[in-house]
């Protein structure tokens, strides 16, 4: 056999392929078969009407040869396709083997970028996107109050007699539930475990749409003060405490030192929906008439707006009487109803960053962009010649777009797991009060979200920079020479490299903002000398404090170190809040503020704490049975202004939650203001009162304690004196203070990350086109050295290259921080987000990146050979 | 054409073309001819249904198919069985003898006793 000679598939421009070849085919047979009848005597007409009579049904035959030829043909493209993409993948995991710097500069790039960017996400999607597991959850709200507290805005609580009138009145809601969070110790000593507790009302759980896995609900009995002790356990802790046994249905637990009957066990799904941690036991949230500060949950019937439900439940508390409210004038109340997922603290601060990281997914999309027209440049000679032996330029975008993508794909596994490593650093970096990001894990549908994200990266830039690469003067190349090709995407380069500049510097700024910030706030005068302060507090109960106080004292001046020591209730970094109406012997009290801080003190608290009395004296032996108290400066002002407060007699008229009144005090000191909150900027109103109280259950030991390692020292000293109830702690008052400013310090550190991340990804992008210019420009230089041109003029004129885009980009960036840091405002406690320490700082900083960037594109130009580049080609 | 001719069934002619094509580059008249010629003219396939079949084992993968040129210059698509085919004719060639045999054993058989 021959093969055919290729004109004969002209033959089949008219017909079908499959029927031509097919009659092809079969008159090969005809004629052959008519050969061998001729050759036994057939005339040649007969020859050939009995060799067709042979075949028998053609027509049939043809019809399923064609059918059999297009099932052939689908199958053989089909084929083609897949093996011309397995050769693609396999040329481009050879080509990206082969520059092994330049694929692991853009893998780094992909997988910080949509890694960062899968964390931030992770985080949003899991804390402000996801709506509660509840049954209707586009119709649960929370009500709270609307506080403002030192300047920062709050959502508080709601008093209870509002939520009893709403659930007798509102015809807008379906249900109104309500809950609280507590924690304390579980089991006698001294086996005694803290849990997280949550205190609820008999309906939460159908509110949630759960019931208890076994065992009942509360019942109304064990809602009333006095009670029976009743407690619920959640499936997590049940399961880890008491192995899941469902024994436990009966027993009674102790609950801070109350007998408690176990009644049930809650699935784990149940969810509390305050961002707070997760509960172990549930408890039935026995109601004092004046309680203020409840959370409460509403659904609304269907239909019912937002606005006109907020309307209605106003409305109703400001019907309820003053006295039941606790002393909180209604008309001051304002009610807001917020999605729980709304109610989170640092949400703006999520949204913020993801804008931020947005931003820093743009700059590594422009830098990959960047990477692939350097690399396309640099491969123009083997495109060229590829092209020139016949390549279709559609062939070579399809070989470059596959390159990009397989680098995609490869970035985007990496990022997968950058996105995780990122989840797990934000945890361990978190405001201690955001419990619920420890709870954040990469979902299935985050791992997709980020897969289609470097995908889709990797198309869109790959198809756009091998558009720009396989460019239409792709044949001149090889006649030109690559060295003198024009310019091919240099400007585009150009214009991307200023866009990368700007974007950094719009973060980098950002984040100096930040960063003046926390440092701004860590200089806050506090009031008080924090220096080497350590507290540590025992539970103790009331009638035991004195004598345990003079234990304490005797036992604390034996440890090696410690000057001076006094008692109070708290540290001054955790004074107690709460809520007061003042009256004075002239003025009758106004509406109850928010946020006076009280504490109970030793008379020598003020000498230690370094607060000399602006008035006065301190507490006497007598002080307590005189109802005497020390007022801070501020308050002092606000209840006698101008006058002296030594002496005045005042009463804090909201009652105790007893419904008791309280007495008349006097003031016999006045001490400075401390600052308990780093990110409040008024002076928050503090009373002090004798440590001789019998009020509260705590002591704290407060002790100055130099030296290398006070904690050890201290937790020796706290578990010597252990003392009933639960473990003593030991804080660190500074620290604790530090704490306070934890999300802005929190939102600093991530930003700082993702700017120096930008400012890097900028430098390498204007490195390439420096460097790629340099390149070019080898025989320019060498033509201006040879004409006498010295090389700190080459290194100038490299330099100002590179210098001038970095300008152009800090100039835009500069534009964009002053648009975008309207975002971050609220973040920006005290500093104003036109600082222009972090503005000029943001600019001089990128600006010394971009030139050294320079750097080594410049020694490389300056130490261009004349004669060679010259004679080059 | 004899008289004394069988219809062919239809795995059987399947396994004859693969065998007809086991030999080398074979067009479809060859496999023809060589099936009247190897059974005698016992076997009559009818010669246009030849062609299908050729193309469907053609697409199932046991041979593949190429233009070329005849002793006699004339245009003709030759069939080669390819290695899968192979292994396809040694199978079915197995199940044949085995069946022809059970069904030999079988006539050969005495006569069942009453």
């Amino acid at each position: 056999m021959t093969p055919a000679p290729n004109w004969r598939r002209y033959l089949r421009f008219w017909r079908s392929n499959h029927a031509s070849d097919f009659d092809d085919e079969l008159e090969f047979h005809i004629e052959e078969r008519a050969d061998e009848y001729m050759a036994r005597g057939m005339s040649a007409d007969d020859a050939r009407r009995t060799a067709i009579a042979r075949l028998g049904n053609v027509d049939a035959a043809r019809a399923e040869c064609i059918v059999l030829g297009r099932v052939r043909d689908t199958r053989d493209r089909r084929a083609d396709f897949f093996d011309g993409l397995r050769a693609d993948v396999r040329f481009a995991l050879r080509s990206l083997a082969r520059s092994p710097g330049w694929t692991a500069v853009a893998l780094l790039t992909i997988a910080l970028g949509v890694g960062a960017t899968t964390t931030v996400f992770s985080v949003v999607d899991a804390l402000l996107i996801r709506t509660i597991p509840y049954p209707n959850a586009s119709r649960v709200f929370l009500v709270g109050r609307e506080i403002t507290l030192g300047g920062e805005k709050l959502f508080g609580g709601v008093p209870f007699a509002a939520l009893r009138a709403w659930r007798d009145n509102a015809r807008t809601i379906e249900a109104a539930v309500t809950f609280i969070r507590d924690a304390g110790p579980l089991g006698t000593d001294p086996d005694a475990i803290t849990v997280n507790a949550a205190l609820i009302d008999t309906s939460f759980l159908a509110f949630a749409g759960t019931h208890p896995l076994i065992g009942r609900n509360f019942d109304s009995d064990e809602m009333m003060p006095g009670g029976p002790g009743a407690i619920l356990l959640t499936e997590q802790f049940w399961r880890r405490q008491y192995n899941g046994s469902p024994d436990v249905i009966g027993k009674v637990v102790q609950f801070e030192g109350q007998p408690c009957t176990i009644v049930g066990v809650v699935p784990a799904s149940l969810s509390i929906p305050d961002f707070g941690p997760r509960a172990d036991v549930l408890l039935p949230l026995v109601i004092l008439p004046r309680m203020y500060g409840v959370n409460v949950m509403v659904r609304l019937k269907p239909g019912v707006s937002r606005d006109m439900a907020t309307g209605e439940l106003n409305a109703i508390m400001n019907r309820v009487h003053v006295d039941a409210l606790g002393m909180i004038d209604p008309t001051s109340m304002r009610l807001r109803l917020e999605r729980p997922q709304d109610t989170l603290k640092i949400r703006q601060a999520l949204l913020m960053l993801t804008g931020a990281v947005a931003l820093l997914l743009l700059v590594a999309c422009t830098n990959i962009a960047h990477l692939l027209l350097a690399r396309g440049a640099a491969r123009q000679r083997e495109l060229a010649v590829r092209y020139a032996l016949g390549a279709r330029r559609s062939r070579l975008v399809r070989q470059l777009v596959t390159e990009s993508v397989v680098l995609a794909m490869i970035g985007g596994a990496l990022a997968i797991f950058v996105g995780w490593a990122g989840l797990k650093v934000l945890t361990a970096v978190r405001p201690v009060n955001l419990v619920a990001l420890s709870y954040v894990s990469t979902s299935r549908d985050i791992v997709s979200v980020s897969a289609v994200l470097a995908i889709l990266c990797g198309l869109v830039i790959g198809l756009l920079a091998a558009l720009r690469t396989v460019h239409r003067d792709l044949g001149t190349v090889l006649r030109v020479g690559e060295a003198s090709t024009p310019l091919t995407g240099r400007r585009l380069r150009a214009f991307l490299v200023v866009g990368e500049v700007a974007l950094s510097t719009t973060l980098l700024v950002g984040a100096l903002l930040l960063i003046h910030t926390v440092f701004d706030l860590q200089r806050t005068p506090l009031g008080f000398n924090a220096r080497n302060l350590y507290a540590v507090s025992f539970q103790v109960k009331a009638t035991e404090r004195a004598a345990f106080g003079a234990l304490l004292r005797e036992r604390a001046a034996r440890i090696a170190g410690a000057g001076h020591v006094t008692l109070a209730t708290n540290a001054p970094s955790s004074n107690f809040m709460a809520l007061s109406a003042f009256e004075t012997s002239s003025h009758p009290a106004t509406g109850a503020q928010e946020g006076t801080a009280f504490n109970f003190v030793a008379p020598d608290y003020f000498a230690m704490m370094g607060m000399p009395l602006v008035g006065g004296h301190t507490f006497e032996e007598e002080s307590f049975a005189r109802n005497e108290v020390i007022v801070s400066n501020s308050l002092a002002h606000q209840l006698w202004p101008g006058d002296d407060a030594v002496g005045r007699r005042f009463r804090n008229t909201v009652r105790r939650p007893d419904g008791s009144l309280r007495p008349w005090q006097t003031v016999i000191g006045v001490v400075p203001d401390v600052v308990r909150n780093l990110v409040v900027d008024t002076a928050e109103p503090a009373v002090y009162r004798p440590l001789d109280e019998p009020n509260g259950d705590r002591i704290a030991l407060l002790i100055r304690l130099p030296g290398r390692d006070p904690v050890a020292i201290l937790e020796r000293f706290a578990t010597s004196l252990q003392h009933g109830g639960s473990k003593p702690t030991i804080e660190n008052v500074r620290e604790d203070l530090d704490r306070s400013m934890a999300v802005p310090r929190f939102i600093m550190r991530i930003l700082v990350a993702f700017a120096a991340l930008g400012v890097l990804l900028a430098a390498i992008g204007l490195f390439g086109v420096i460097s790629y210019s340099v390149a070019q420009r080898t025989r320019e230089i060498g033509v201006r050295m040879a004409l006498g041109a010295t090389r700190g003029s080459i290194a100038g004129l490299i330099v100002g290259d590179g210098i001038r885009l970095a300008l152009i980009g800090i100039a835009v960036g500069v534009l964009g921080a002053l648009a975008a840091t309207r975002f971050i405002q609220s973040l920006l406690y005290g500093v104003s987000r036109l600082d222009p320490f972090s503005f000029g700082a943001g600019a001089i900083l990128l600006l010394a990146t971009s030139v050294a960037a320079c750097v080594v594109p410049m020694l490389r130009a300056t130490s261009v050979d004349p004669a060679i580049a010259v004679r080059g080609e | 054409m004899p008289e004394h001719s069988v219809e062919v069934l239809r795995g059987t002619l399947d396994l004859l073309i693969l065998k007809s094509v086991s030999w080398g580059p074979t067009h479809g008249y060859a496999v023809a001819r060589w099936i009247e010629q190897a059974t005698d003219d016992v076997l009559r396939i009818e010669e246009g249904s030849l062609y299908p079949a050729l193309h469907r084992l053609e697409n199932r993968g046991w041979i593949s198919a190429e233009w070329g040129l005849s002793e006699k210059n004339r245009r003709a698509k030759y069939y080669t069985l390819t290695a899968k085919g192979r292994t396809q004719l040694h199978l079915e060639t197995v199940t044949w003898t085995r069946f022809a045999y059970a069904v030999f054993a079988a006539l050969d058989a005495p006569p069942r006793p009453a």
